[in-house]
């Protein structure tokens, strides 16, 4: 019987010839990057008209797919592999530009043109490297180390990831190179952290489930990634799928686990078609299912397709969606090592722990410690979004500076400054920009401020954002998505809900400040984390934008203007031919009369902001003038 | 046993494959309301049958879940995003624009079925923020109008309730 490595050397043997010929091909291929973002900046209309104009034109040019490098400001992206093996990125390209682009590829027009971003392999004249794009800045010099294929592979091609290295870890340690105890301990040596947030051990939490009880262990990961702003354990699905399935073969080995789940969130459609077809590729290649690279280990995996509900991110939430019930999380211990899906010893990941496992098996522990903080170790995926002007994702070694970060994403939009950084989800912080010289990309600045970097998104606010008006929008997510378990979880929500609501209607009270403390204590007696964490954002608002919010509750004023109660819409220049246009566009008609004689009725106004959009020069967007109170004589 | 009627047996041929303690009912779940569009109190029976549990157990976890529906699905639902950067770009006027447009709740839909508005939550295209995603049924549109304002929103409801199909829309 053939070994493990036996077996692996065939299959790369095949998967060498197929990827030698994509990444050299005998005709320039044109990749389209087609990935979430990709598709909703139209991936799929650029691809559709650069098919038709090589058939309408009888082009000899191939047409392929990749995933997006992380420069989502600049999507649709394509890339244009010529047969001497360069590779240059262009975007964003619209349809319009699919004549252009296939003129480049067959060498009718030359390769440098204004959508030209940089090259990935070979060179062209008068094109910089794609690293060296200040976006990349921060990205370890070596390369990336977890998405290094990104780009450089056809994601659905199992080939393409088996000619790149993949399933060679997995292979070698299957063939006795090393036992499940020494997998462990390469992890525990690598320091490996869990990148759901918590940046648990994850090699201790391996033996966990290694040393529990009974033969029919489980290992589970955890891609419902629920937190608004991050999409990195997407990334990773959509665009290096069998990376993940070559972790959890790891982690199953190791943990001695015959079956699998991987419980992806409903709003990744991508995501689960990728991972269920790469889950299929690995069991016809024999590397999953029974006999996993003929050896004796079974490991049956599965894709678990949620359906919108953000606490089923809590691992005893996931575990109890996963079984046929509510997804409600649960009081621990019995932690799921002891007590897991089908109440048999499980063990809950995120995404990306999973897909750290199959780099630090292949260059040992030592190789990965060569990157990150003495405490957070290796690199990882980020997502930034706001008001920034570069939106995407980078993988950066733990531990560079904020303003680095803020640098790489080229700043702030024209004319806006960074007020506050949002980070960790609904259960993570806001803190104010004067902070970012004492932060860095690692838990530990997080924590001492009261705050949570978390599963990798964070979202830049601009001075243009009422931080009060922001922290309703988290009081009214954990709200919503408190489980209903506890009163103390969704009663304490709906209260703290109700009083940033009242303040932000212009009702503030004087005793709100003590209450939302009262609430705050109380519920750091929920029966999980989702209760526990939910006053945080709350918390760190009233403690860094505390004359943000006295201004709102005692001096009934946002100077952003974007609390309903606090702010009118006036009409100030009756002359302006698009008030016609603004009247017409109020979808509550507040805007009545005749030419010259507009008048904007503002019981009925709802603040939607639409007749300042047609109409920003007959139109403000202003305070309300303060209607006298009675004050209390103290 | 209610009668075997033949929806019913439409539906247990299209769950078949499912089992008992299998962790199979989120699939179960999905693929009724992929082929249906909503989970109907018939289909929910026949899933417990099909899965060997209750009735009720079946209803108490398919409600607790924000995708299963339980009402015939509107033809286009507006999906809004409610995610940070859209909200930071007036996300909170878009929502209200849509839903005073409309003259319907969050998750409600016109009277006609037409069109619905329902909560999003972010997919990480938030370099389009502000952004709704069009959903279409008949077509299986799934497409993302990003960097809307409230104007824009106004007149993509107003659009689709007097009669637009999503295709018309999106090019527009
Ligand atoms: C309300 C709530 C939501 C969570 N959502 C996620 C999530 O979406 N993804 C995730 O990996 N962990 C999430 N977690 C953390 C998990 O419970 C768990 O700690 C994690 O999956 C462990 O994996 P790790 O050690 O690899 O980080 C969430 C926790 C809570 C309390
Ligand atoms: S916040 Fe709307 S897509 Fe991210």
């Amino acid at each position: 019987m053939a070994s493990p490595l036996e077996r692996y050397a065939e299959l790369k043997t095949a998967a060498d010839a197929t990827y030698a010929g994509w990444r050299t091909p005998q005709r320039p291929r044109i990749d389209v990057a087609i990935d979430t973002s990709s598709l909703a900046n139209g991936a799929r209309a650029t691809r559709d008209a650069i098919e038709a104009n090589i058939s309408e034109r009888n082009a000899v040019v191939d047409l392929g797919r990749v995933h997006g490098y992380g420069m989502q400001w600049l999507h649709p992206l394509v890339t244009i592999t010529f047969p001497d093996g360069a590779s240059v990125v262009y975007g964003p390209v619209r349809a319009e530009h699919a004549a252009l682009i296939v003129d480049i590829a067959t060498g009718a027009k030359p390769a440098t043109s204004t959508l030209a971003i940089g090259t990935i392999a070979g060179e062209r004249a008068g094109i910089p490297s794609l690293r060296e794009h200040p976006f990349f800045a921060l990205e370890p010099k070596t390369g990336r180390r977890l998405i290094h294929r990104l780009g450089f592979t056809d994601p659905e091609n199992l080939d393409h990831y088996i000619a790149t290295g993949g399933y060679h870890a997995a292979a070698r340690m299957l063939d006795r190179h090393q036992s499940p105890a020494q997998v462990r301990q390469e992890l525990i040596d690598s320091a490996l952290g869990g990148r759901g947030g918590g940046n648990f051990p994850a090699g201790t939490k391996w033996n966990f489930l290694a040393t529990a009880p009974g033969e029919e262990h489980y290992v589970i990961c955890n891609a419902d990634e629920g937190d608004p702003g991050a999409w990195v354990n997407r990334v990773i699905m959509e665009g290096d799928p069998h990376l993940l399935i070559e972790g959890l073969i790891i982690a199953a080995y190791a943990t001695g686990s015959k079956g699998g789940f991987i419980y992806i969130r409903d709003e990744y459609p991508l995501a689960i078609a990728r991972m269920e077809q790469a889950v299929r590729q690995a069991q016809e290649a024999g590397l999953l299912g029974e006999g996993v690279f003929g050896t004796e280990m079974n490991f049956e995996l599965r894709v678990i397709r949620g359906a919108g509900a953000y606490v089923c991110g809590e691992e005893t939430g996931l575990i109890s969606s996963i079984q046929d019930s509510r997804g409600m999380p649960r009081v621990k211990p019995p932690f799921p090592a002891g007590a897991g899906v089908f109440m048999k010893p499980s063990n809950v990941n995120n995404v990306e722990t999973y897909a750290n496992a199959p780099m630090v098996i292949e260059h040992g522990a030592q190789w990965y410690l060569e990157y990150g903080t003495e405490r957070m170790r290796g690199t990882r995926l980020f997502s930034f979004s706001g008001d920034i002007q570069r939106v995407g994702f980078m993988e950066i070694p733990f531990g560079v500076p904020l303003g680095g970060v803020i640098e790489a994403c080229g700043g702030m939009l024209p004319g806006l400054q960074l007020k506050a950084i949002q980070s960790g989800g609904p259960l993570g912080s806001m803190l104010p920009a004067r902070e970012v010289p004492n932060l860095s990309m690692e838990n530990a600045p997080f924590s001492a401020l009261d705050a949570l970097m978390g599963g990798g998104g964070i979202v830049f606010l601009s001075d243009r954002i009422c931080t009060i008006h922001m922290a309703e929008m988290f009081t009214q997510f954990v709200e919503e998505e408190s489980c209903g378990r506890c009163t103390t979880c969704h009663g304490g929500n709906q209260r703290q809900t109700e009083i940033i609501r009242r303040t932000i209607a212009g009702e503030g009270r004087h005793e709100d400040r003590h209450n939302l403390a009262l609430i705050d204590r109380t519920l750091q007696f929920s029966n999980c984390v989702h209760g526990q964490f939910s006053p945080k954002i709350v918390r760190n608002t009233l403690r860094f934008f505390s004359d943000e919010y006295e201004r709102h509750s005692a001096g009934r004023t946002c100077d952003a203007l974007e609390c309903e109660g606090l702010i009118r819409f006036r009409i100030t220049n009756q002359g302006d031919p698009r008030l016609a246009e603004a009247q017409d566009i109020c979808p509550v008609a507040a805007i009545t009369g005749t030419p010259g004689r507009r008048t904007l009725d503002e019981a009925a106004c709802i603040r939607c902001g639409a007749c300042t959009d047609v109409a920003p020069n007959a139109i403000v967007r202003e305070a309300k003038p303060a209607t006298p109170r009675l004050v209390a004589l103290s | 046993m209610p009668l075997e009627t033949e929806s019913r047996a439409q539906i247990r041929a299209l769950i078949a494959e499912f089992r008992p303690n299998h962790g199979d009912l989120l699939a179960t779940l999905h693929r009724i309301q992929h082929e249906y569009g909503y989970l109907s109190r018939e289909a929910l029976e026949v899933v417990a049958e099909q899965l060997h549990l209750f009735a009720a157990q079946v209803y108490g976890a398919a409600s607790y879940y924000e995708e299963f529906r339980f009402e015939p699905p509107a033809a286009v639902d507006i999906r809004w995003c409610s995610g940070p950067a859209c909200r930071a770009r007036n996300g909170g006027g878009i929502r209200d624009a849509l839903l005073a447009t409309l003259a319907v709740q969050m998750n409600g839909q016109t009277e006609d079925g037409r069109v619905g508005v329902r909560l999003g939550q972010c997919i990480g295209t938030c370099e389009l923020a502000p952004q709704v995603w069009i959903e279409e049924r008949a077509s299986h549109t799934n497409e993302v109008v990003g960097n809307l304002n409230a104007a824009k929103a106004v007149r993509l409801a107003r659009a689709l309730r007097d009669g637009a199909t999503a295709q018309e829309v999106l090019r527009g």
